[in-house]
């Protein structure tokens, strides 16, 4: 077995020149200290985001877009199509999953102010992947054209056309007309399976490459040279990886068959939306937001208020890196660490009472 | 002396936890790969059973003359020969499962996809079909042509 | 000696006189009959005159004046002949009174006039002023006698006379409803009520019997005495009376059999207009209802499948040669109960063994007994298909098509229970077959159903045995690795 990997590897080599790759990356060293279990969260991501484009191109076989196909090829895919319940429970739940592994990977980095210099693009690129992230979310969950998601889809595209100036012609974009239906499904479909995916991946791309070019952000407090512990990527971190990795697919196995995901009622644009229709979890904060902000305040309307301030905060904390120059010059920043906890607290208990309400 | 120092017997052990691991890491692969590669086989589609069918009104139906009916969900041809006999096949070209036609310049069935011919028996006279069309029972019930399966 | 005979006379004429002179008083009715006047004459034999009340005691005036124009003066209350309603109006003034009536020392019902009123007969005649009919109408003017008293127009043996005097008359009942038949006493007269009223049977039904004789309704209205619903009672009235109906030597049962029935309780308790009462099978007015030969063969006209099959088995001519009833044999004719598969077979209490045994009839006997044994797997094979089903269900897994699949099933039982009447055991395992097949799919779906259920639950089980298993050796490994 040696040899022939070895033949496979010189075959490679002597027409791409990877020696040298391959040395560079034997090199590479993760910090080991009291943090590192954090540094799990991003790889933990990465297999769920190949998860989901493994199941998504399963379930893109069985799949038929369209009002009249859609809800009955996903019931097919969950009654008739072998595994097909798994493939399909897998895909929702790793959905979820995902965004929560991908909240708490950007929450730790940012705690530990792993964005400053020279990591800002590294930031920049994780936080435009979580906003396609939301993307995935929003589109991927109309395509089973069942009720939630009819209404779900309605009141979302509803808040963006409420932006001032953009407002409109955005929603008319995104439902492909003025009103939820068929059209919207199509685009949906395209921006879930097709745009979001492209531009996710050269995110992704310029992400990965980043880490693996300039290695793993230490914390800012590591006082003594001697305490600095490490362990190579190749083979140590990896096999780690891999082990978080092989219980992440176990617990997903375990939700896909004792909670497997609902289809509900087919979609009816005439029906009256059910009492408590609320949206996923990870946009249940905002909404929750905006149920409380007043009509009007001042002279502005509530909910352009609203939905301004929340696209306010998100550019802020996407451009945090250039304005948190204390980080930058490796001091403390304990503004920065109040206003990540505020957002982290403000999320869990707007989310909390979204649920409970 | 022969004081050797102590080497514990590594290698024994080490391929003893590797040939696990590998064992166990065939096993995962196996059980990764054997729901994914039985969703890629088709379901079976419930085929409903269809043993006859009504073919339109004998006075509809011209003499020298073929057409092609819907037999559950395969195409069926029908002809009315000169002399007025109904006869029925299996329109699947048995060459690429095109859908053959009647021609009546040629006075038989014909396959447009690559000139296949057959006789109004059904045989395959000219062209690359290999086998005869399948013939089916056709019984006239007063004014309806019924068209089943051959018994 | 002249005198002494003329007085000798006279004291004979006063004695032998009528009673009316008696009455010196009531100077209408001496002069009235002087004057040879036909009411006169009438209301010598008129219980009124015997009871007291005399010419004016309806017309009004002054009956001890013996001038005419004292006696009939407007002024002395004098009414002169009474038109349209007044008629009946001056007969309620006293018998619409409890009071005035018990002071004759009657005790007739008072409710007449009130009945009449809301009686369909109380529509307004041609002329628009009046009701159709008023008391006289059925009663006469004067010469109105008790209705025991086999000279009155309304006792018993006369009714049918007095109603069909308009009734029969179809120029005149045209104006006022043409959608009445006309016909009733020609039907009447074919029916065993008709008969013997014929030939003097006061005790027999006539019109007055159903229909009643003041309030009588249109059949369509809910208070009728002969609304669909109500007229298993009218009938009852008499044929559930045991003394009343004991010189007929006829059941007596029907009535109480009819409501325990399934054709009673639908009527009579889930208020289904459309299910049969006595009149349905038994006639109206005639004795079958129009176009059926007999009473046995009524059930078709409803049941219409059932008697076509019936009449195309080999049971038809069976039961004609024996001249059995066909669907009263079976299903008994008052107190039909609900059909089960209890009737097929060859246990005691299934009809088939009333004529076939397994020494009598015996090809009928075997086929019975295989019948009812098809009935019977098909109604197990049913249950079972449901509960598996329900199994499933509860399971979580998704079983809807099986679940829909289980009418077919139902639908050939049911239409096994309408086959049965060919008494083809062929015709009748091809229906019972049909059912059994898809049955059978049931199963088999929902069997795969819970076998996926456990199937994914154990596949669960070893793929989280493989993952552990090989998270924990990889694990191992790293930590081999870092120790070294």
């Amino acid at each position: 077995m040696k040899p022939l990997l070895k033949r496979i590897y010189n075959w490679i080599d002597e027409r791409v020149e990877i020696d040298g790759l391959v040395e560079y990356m034997g090199k590479k060293y993760v910090p080991v200290h009291r943090h590192s279990v954090w540094y799990y969260f991003g790889g933990v991501s990465l297999f769920l985001f190949i998860i989901q484009v493994v199941t998504g191109i399963l379930l893109l076989l069985y799949y038929k877009s369209g009002e009249e196909l859609a809800f009955e090829s996903i019931n097919f895919i969950m009654s008739k199509v072998q595994f097909g319940w798994l493939i399909r429970s897998v895909h929702s739940w790793t959905a979820n999953l995902f965004i929560l592994s991908a909240m708490i990977h950007m929450f730790s980095v940012y705690f530990e102010k792993a964005y400053r210099k020279p990591r800002e693009i590294t930031w920049v690129t994780g936080m435009l992947m979580f906003f396609l992230l939301l993307g995935f979310g929003f589109s991927g969950y109309l395509l089973p054209w069942n009720e939630l998601a009819f209404f779900a889809t309605k009141v979302g595209t509803d808040i963006a056309g409420v932006v001032p100036v953009v407002g409109k012609p955005l929603m008319i974009f995104l439902r492909g007309g003025t009103e939820v239906n068929g059209a919207t499904l199509s685009r949906f479909f395209g921006f879930h399976v097709a745009v979001l995916p492209g531009l996710f991946t050269v995110f992704l791309g310029i992400h990965l490459l980043l880490v693996q070019r300039q290695g793993m952000s230490e914390p800012l407090h590591i006082k003594d040279e001697s305490e600095r512990k490490s362990m190579p990527f190749f083979p140590n971190f990896i096999l780690r990886d891999l082990t978080l990795w092989l219980l992440v697919l176990n617990l997903l196995a375990i939700l896909a068959v004792f909670f497997p995901w609902e289809l509900g009622k087919k979609a009816d644009p005439f029906a009256a939306a059910p009492a408590g229709i609320k949206p996923e979890w990870y946009f249940l904060y905002m909404f929750q937001t905006l149920k409380y902000i007043p009509g009007t305040l001042w002279f502005f309307d509530g909910e352009v208020l609203g939905i301004l301030l929340f696209g306010i905060a998100g550019v802020l904390w996407t451009v945090v890196p250039f304005w948190d120059h204390k980080s930058s010059r490796g001091e403390q920043n304990r503004f920065v660490n109040y206003l990540g906890l505020f957002a982290v607290m403000y999320i869990i208990l707007f989310t909390l009472i979204g649920w409970l309400a | 002396m022969n004081h050797k120092p102590e080497v514990p017997d590594q290698p024994s052990k080490r391929d003893f936890l590797q040939v696990v691991l590998a064992g166990g890491v065939v096993a995962f692969l196996g059980a990764v790969l054997y729901p994914i590669l039985s969703y890629l086989i088709p379901p079976k589609q419930a085929e409903v059973e269809v043993s006859s069918v009504k073919a339109g009104k004998l006075n509809e139906m011209e003499k020298d003359s073929g057409k092609i009916i819907k037999f559950g969900t395969k195409p069926v041809i029908l002809i009315r020969t000169a002399d007025g006999e109904l006869r029925a096949f299996s329109a699947t070209c048995t060459h690429l499962d095109c859908t053959v036609q009647y021609r009546k310049d040629y006075g038989t069935i014909w396959c447009a996809c690559h000139n296949g011919k057959y006789d109004l028996h059904g045989g395959n006279i000219s062209g690359p079909p290999p086998r005869p069309l399948d013939e089916l029972r056709v019984v006239v019930q007063g004014d309806d042509i019924l068209i089943s399966k051959k018994t | 000696m002249k005198y002494y005979t003329l007085f000798i006379a006279a004291a004979m004429i006063l004695a032998l006189a009528p009673k009316e002179s008696l009455f010196a008083n009531d100077h209408c009715i001496e002069c009235h009959q002087t004057a040879g006047d036909k009411p006169s004459e009438l209301f010598k034999h008129d219980i009124h005159f015997q009871k007291g009340v005399g010419c004016s005691g309806c017309h009004g005036g002054n009956a001890n004046a013996e001038d005419m124009e004292q006696a009939m003066d407007k002024k002395a209350g004098f009414r002169g002949v009474p038109k349209g309603d007044d008629i009946s109006k001056t007969c309620a003034s006293c018998h619409s009174s409890p009071e005035k009536m018990k002071s004759f020392g009657s005790s007739l019902p008072t409710n007449q006039w009130e009945f009449l009123q809301s009686s369909v007969h109380a529509k307004l005649s041609l002329k628009g002023k009046e009701h159709i009919v008023q008391c006289i109408t059925c009663h006469n003017a004067h010469g109105i006698v008790p209705v025991k008293n086999s000279s009155s127009p309304v006792y018993p043996l006369n009714v049918v006379k007095t109603c069909t005097r308009c009734h029969a008359d179809a120029a005149f009942m045209r104006s006022y409803n043409p959608s009445l038949p006309v016909d009733q006493l020609d039907k009447y007269r074919t029916s065993v009520h008709g008969l013997r009223n014929a030939k003097g049977d006061p005790k027999t039904a006539e019109c007055a019997s159903c229909h009643g004789s003041h309030n009588i309704r249109s059949a369509k209205d809910v208070k009728s005495k002969v609304y669909a619903s109500t007229v298993p009672e009218t009938c009852a009235a008499c044929h559930s009376n045991v003394d009343y109906m004991k010189p007929y030597k006829i059941p007596t049962d029907q009535y109480e059999k009819y409501t325990k029935s399934i054709h009673g309780v639908a009527l009579l308790q889930k208020h289904d207009q459309g299910a049969p009462a006595c009149n349905s099978c038994h006639g109206n007015h005639g004795a079958m209802p129009p176009g059926v030969e007999s009473v046995s063969k009524v059930c078709g006209t409803c049941h219409a499948l059932n008697a076509d099959l019936f009449s195309k088995s080999p049971h038809k001519k069976a039961f004609d040669e024996r001249e059995l009833p066909e669907c009263e044999f079976c299903h008994a004719n008052h107190e039909i109960l609900p059909a089960n598969d209890t009737l097929l077979g060859i246990s005691p209490d299934a009809v088939c063994s009333r004529c076939h045994t397994d020494h009598e009839n015996v090809k009928g006997y075997r086929s019975a007994g295989r019948m009812r044994q098809m009935l019977d797997s098909l109604e197990a094979s049913e249950r079972f298909a449901i509960h598996l089903v329900e199994n499933a269900e509860q399971k979580g897994m998704e079983i809807s098509e099986a679940k829909f699949k289980l009418r077919e099933v139902r639908q050939a039982r049911l239409q096994a229970r309408t086959v049965i009447h060919a008494f083809n055991e062929e015709q009748f395992q091809t229906t019972i077959h049909q059912g059994s097949i898809v049955s059978l799919a049931i199963v088999q779906e929902a069997k795969n159903a819970v076998d996926e259920y456990y199937f994914r639950r154990i596949g669960l089980f070893i793929a989280t045995l493989i993952i552990t298993l090989v998270a924990l050796l990889l694990y191992l490994y790293v930590r081999r690795m870092e120790k070294k």
